[in-house]
This record gives C-alpha cells, sequence and structure tokens, in this order.
C-alpha cells in the first residue's frame, strides 16, 4: 500500500515537472497520477451504452439495448443493487468519482458483453485528483455497469456486474 | 456564511452537529464506514457517503477519501467533531488546501498545542503558570535527573506528542526515573512515532479543571467558565460538572485571565479547551489544550444558554461570536454530565451490541446527546461512548437530584451501560460533599477487574 504521504509527494513531483502522467506499482497497488495536461476528465458525456441504477440520472441518459444474457435490474432495500444468482459483483473501494475511460477522449475500458480477465482495469474511480484504476477480480463477462461516467461513487457501491466464466 | 458543511465524525458528536448546523440553514452531508450505515448520523444528515470499510483507518481516519466525500458532493466546509482527525494540524492543513473551509483552529495553533512541550513554554512565556519542570524536551537522562533533583519527587515523564493521558510515566525516585527515562521514550516512539519526552512535578491528588474558550477571528478571546472533570478511569472522563465547588469567583477570574493568555498565546480562533492541574491550596497549572469541540461541551451550554457549536460555525464563516461584547459569560445554576458507556460498570469491558429497548428520560432541566435508538446495533469498532445525559439545576443538590431521577428513567436494554456506575458515585459522600479528586474513581475499580 502506498501511504498518503507519499502520494502526496508524487502529486507534487508530478505538478512540478510538466509531465503528463506516472504510473508506479509497489506493494501490490498501483497509482497513476496524470499531470494538469491530459488530466481533467470532468464532465464528458459519453455516448457508450450504461445502465443507471441506484440514484436519479439525466433526463438523456443512454440505456443500453437489453441483451439476450442481460437480467432486470433488481432493487434491494437500501435501493443499492443486490447481487443476483451467478453473477459477482466488483465494488467500489474508495469514495470517489468514478470513470469508464483512461481520458474524455479514449474509449471505454470495458463495455457490457466484453469478456475481462481477472486483473484486468474495468474503470477509474478519482479520489484528490488521484485516478486509481479498479481491476477485476474474477474472469468473465460484463453484465452491467452500474454507475453512470462522472458519477460519484461510495465505498462498496457496486460498478460491473460480471458472469464469471 | 457557510453553505455545507461535511461532518468527518460519527455518532453522537456527528448528530450535535447536525442540530447546529440545521438551525442555522446549513446543508449537511454524513460520511459513515461500512458499519455505520445505519448509524443515526447518516439518516439525520441530508446527504451521506460511505468512505470505507468498518476500521477507522480505512474510513474515519483516511484523509484522502474523507476529502473525496466532500468534493463529490460539493461541500464548502469540515467540522471535525472530536477524535479521529479533530487535531490533525495535517488534515486542517489539507482541507484548507482544498479550498474549503476547517471548522476548528488554524493548523498552525493545532500543530503548537500537539505539542505537549511546546505549548508548555509558549504558555508559559505568556505568563500563564506551569508546573515545575523542563524548559523544552528532554535531552538526556542525566538532565532529567538534574532537574528532578531540584524540584522534587515525585515527577512525571509526558511525551511531548502525547496528551489526553497517553505516553506517561510517574517515579517517585531517582532510580524509578533512571529506569523510567528510556521506557517512557520507547513507548512514545511506538505510540506518536516521536521520542521526546519532557519533565513536570507530579502532583499527587490534582483536581482537573477546565476553562471553556471561544476565540472569533476578530480578535475576541472569551472563557465561559470552568468544567470540574476529576471524575476519571484512566485518564478517560466519566462525570463532568459545572461549575467546580473548589473555585471562588476571585479564583474562577483568574484561571479563566490565565486561559485566555494561553488560547492568545496560540493565536486561537474557534471553540476550544484550556486544562489546568488545581491543587488543594488552590495553586493552579497549566496542563495542555484541547483544540477541539469537547464530548463535555453540553456541561457549559446548560449553564451558559450558549450554543458552543453554533458560535463555532459562525466563526468559521469569518463573523464575530453572538455573545455580547464586553461582558462576562453569566454562569447560571449547575449541570452535571454522565458520560454512559456501553460497557460492564464493574469490570468495564465494552459492550457492544443490539439496543433491544431504549426509553431516554424527560422533564425538566434533562437533554440527552445520543445516536441510539431502538433497534440499533452499537458496532464493536468504535468508542463505547453511546449518550450523553446532562442535567441542569437551579444548584449542586438539584443538579445530583435531577441526574438520579434521570439515570433511573434511562433505559437502554439489550448491552452493558455505565448507568449504574453513575448512581453509585451519586450516592459517594464525597462525590455529594465535592471532595473530589483525579483519584476518586480508584475506590471503584475492583482488585483485578482491570
Amino acid at each position: 500500500m502506498f501511504k498518503f504521504d507519499e502520494i502526496c509527494e508524487l502529486i507534487r513531483l508530478v505538478g512540478s515537472s510538466g509531465v503528463a502522467a506516472v504510473e508506479i506499482e509497489h506493494g501490490g497497488s498501483r497509482v497513476r497520477i496524470e499531470g494538469v495536461a491530459s488530466a481533467a476528465p470532468v464532465e464528458t458525456v459519453r455516448t457508450v451504452p450504461v445502465v443507471p441504477v441506484g440514484q436519479p440520472t439525466p433526463a438523456a441518459a443512454p440505456v443500453s439495448a437489453p441483451r439476450s444474457d442481460e437480467l432486470a435490474p433488481e432493487e434491494g432495500p437500501s435501493g443499492a443493487p443486490t447481487e443476483e444468482e451467478g453473477l459477482h459483483h466488483v465494488t467500489s473501494p474508495i469514495v470517489g468519482t468514478f470513470y469508464r475511460a483512461p481520458n474524455p477522449d479514449a474509449d471505454p475500458y470495458v463495455r457490457v458483453g466484453d469478456f475481462v480477465e481477472k486483473g484486468q482495469v474495468l474503470c477509474i474511480v478519482e479520489a484528490m485528483k488521484l485516478m486509481n484504476e479498479i481491476e477485476s477480480d474474477v474472469s468473465g463477462t460484463i453484465v452491467k455497469v452500474f454507475p453512470e461516467n462522472a458519477q460519484p461513487v461510495e465505498f462498496g457501491e457496486p460498478l460491473f456486474a460480471i458472469r464469471p466464466a | 456564511m457557510l453553505r455545507k458543511v461535511l461532518i468527518a465524525n460519527r455518532g453522537e458528536i456527528a448528530v450535535r452537529i447536525i442540530q447546529a448546523c440545521r438551525e442555522l440553514g446549513i446543508s449537511t452531508v454524513a460520511v459513515h464506514s461500512d458499519a455505520d450505515r445505519d448509524c443515526l448520523h447518516v439518516e439525520m444528515a441530508e446527504e451521506s457517503v460511505c468512505i470505507g470499510g468498518p476500521y477507522s483507518n480505512a474510513s474515519y481516519l483516511n484523509i484522502s477519501s474523507v476529502i473525496a466525500a466532500a468534493e463529490i458532493t460539493g461541500a464548502d466546509a469540515v467540522h471535525p467533531g472530536y477524535g479521529f482527525l479533530a487535531e490533525s494540524a495535517h488534515f486542517a492543513e489539507i482541507v484548507r488546501d482544498c479550498g474549503m473551509t476547517f471548522i476548528g483552529p488554524s493548523p498552525e495553533a493545532i500543530r503548537l498545542m500537539g505539542n505537549k512541550s511546546a505549548a508548555r513554554a509558549a504558555v508559559s512565556a505568556a505568563g500563564v503558570p506551569v508546573l515545575p519542570g523542563s524548559k523544552e524536551a528532554l535531552q538526556s537522562r542525566k538532565e532529567a535527573l538534574e532537574l528532578a533533583e531540584g524540584i522534587g519527587y515525585p515527577v512525571i515523564l509526558k511525551a511531548s506528542a502525547g496528551g489526553g493521558g497517553r505516553g506517561m510515566r510517574l517515579a517517585f525516585d531517582e532510580r524509578e526515573l533512571r529506569g523510567a527515562f528510556d521506557t517512557a521514550r520507547n513507548e512514545a516512539e511506538k505510540a506518536f512515532g516521536d521520542p521526546s519526552v519532557y519533565l513536570e512535578k507530579y502532583l499527587e491528588r490534582p483536581r482537573h479543571i477546565e476553562f471553556q474558550i471561544l476565540a472569533d477571528g476578530h480578535g475576541r478571546v472569551i472563557h465561559l467558565g470552568e468544567r470540574e472533570c476529576s471524575i476519571q478511569r484512566r485518564h478517560q472522563k466519566l462525570l463532568e460538572e459545572a461549575p467546580s465547588a473548589a473555585l471562588s469567583p476571585e479564583l474562577r477570574a483568574e484561571m479563566g485571565r490565565a486561559a485566555v493568555a494561553a488560547a492568545r498565546a496560540a493565536r486561537y480562533v474557534s471553540a476550544g479547551t484550556v486544562e489546568f492541574l488545581l491543587g488543594p491550596d488552590g495553586s493552579f497549572h497549566f496542563m495542555e489544550m484541547n483544540t477541539r469541540i469537547q464530548v463535555e461541551h453540553p456541561v457549559t451550554e446548560m449553564v451558559t444558554g450558549v450554543d458552543l457549536v453554533k458560535e463555532q460555525l459562525r466563526i468559521a464563516a469569518g463573523e464575530r461570536m453572538s455573545l455580547p461584547p464586553r461582558r462576562a459569560v453569566p454562569i447560571n445554576g449547575h449541570a452535571i454530565e454522565f458520560r454512559i458507556n456501553a460497557e460492564d460498570p464493574n469490570t468495564f469491558a465494552p459492550s457492544p451490541g443490539l439496543v433491544e429497548r431504549l426509553v431516554l428520560p424527560g422533564g425538566p432541566g434533562v437533554r440527552v446527546d445520543t445516536h441510539l435508538y431502538t433497534g440499533y446495533r452499537i458496532p464493536p469498532y468504535y468508542d463505547s461512548l453511546i449518550a450523553k445525559l446532562i442535567v441542569h439545576g437551579a444548584d449542586r443538590a438539584e443538579a445530583i437530584a435531577r441526574g438520579r431521577r434521570a439515570l433511573e428513567m434511562l433505559r437502554v436494554e439489550g448491552i452493558r451501560t455505565s448507568i449504574r456506575l453513575h448512581l453509585r458515585i451519586l450516592e459517594d459522600r464525597d462525590f455529594v460533599d465535592g471532595r473530589l479528586d483525579t483519584h476518586f474513581m480508584d475506590r471503584y475499580l475492583q482488585p483485578g477487574g482491570e
């Protein structure tokens, strides 16, 4: 794990050096810090299909075309989606802002229907200007993407439903 | 005024801060751990964000998660409550650097008062009496022994980075001090990451008397009288009252002036507390300053009628405190706070679990600050404080009688609590007569019960 101070130090380094981004892996965890030039993936409208659930979403929120292997979203007592039979949920390990792509112009890391390997990057959750890459903890097929791009997510909030291979 | 306050805390103090924000028309954001989804502060706040796992390190002490929660909710200020990040100068600095208002003193003031030997030197320079001892952190065992020889045993070694009763070693003679010096440094290094220790004369039977301070950014610093906090177990306060039976109006004025001078020495802004040790002869010495709102703040609120948390919010917004200028704050009647802990009243073992039934007392002069409700499951991860019962009476006798009946009417079923311990204290002859010192609780500690 990186210490908070170490991350702060890295941010300062990236900020003052002018490099676009730096990615460091250490002790089993990885951080990616993007400089001002390449950062700001905020407030971009994506056209990739997403399935909004949970919080009320803007009227024009795009909804994915139904797929044969997709189940209807199920609301738990707290309004959070519950884990359905045979589906694995990847939840957010931190509080922050959810991004589906590494930057506003890039394709999303994954789309519904994609097959992902364990350890593959699924999305980014940004906290305090830190881009934290969230990896899949199983191999399988993406069945659902819960949050909208650029939506705030809480600790423990479901991000993806995956049908394990 | 502030627009939206994120409360970086949980439980009763988070609820207390939400009450103050609501009365001032400020929106609130609660943060909570995974284990605290059902905690009352989450329900009472207008928004809530889950910031991490059950253990405090993963949630309430995780600075980046707290800041991320403030950013995604658009909060413009952060109230740290007490405990957790409340006295982290680092956190206060980050909140400020992120363009938000930290509801508390400046990082500089927190840092100065957080270093107990530096604080001692700073207030001493401002004319506040400190116990005889080292001017700064000790450089060697030889220095400690020479100092102790000069001021006389017993002496106490304290960690510079400590406070709240942690990191202390007592020595009654030279032999004990020789042994204690290295142990104290090792313990300080382990507990606080800083081996610095300083030495003070040890008072054997002092009272713990603290003064509530309010200071605004317009240069006004006042005190709101004292709180008597001598009833402690292992330096954890159990019962606090105001005013203290030991203070004459003259002594109160003198100690109040010293408390204000200590706050001014730190350029302090916000609510804070200056703690003193008071000897049987009426001599008093600075112990430390707590740079936060305290657990026992309602005692002062009950006898002054001042809402300290609302004053904190006003001051943080850059306003003047709302108290009439050029007048000492009048103290009315007597107040006692009983800390209700989820723990066994005899062994003090923690007792988390399901609150099967809760009945809160009411009636004249009774206030309960709590996050409990019937059906709430107290998680095992946090402080055992579950409620504060505060009573107010025209005088101490009425406050004691009211305290007794309110404790009898308070029902917390399903877990063990400190209610019965408080009833025993109220029966104690010395307590009723106001004969208190910091060793009062020793008689209630069963041999082997620790």
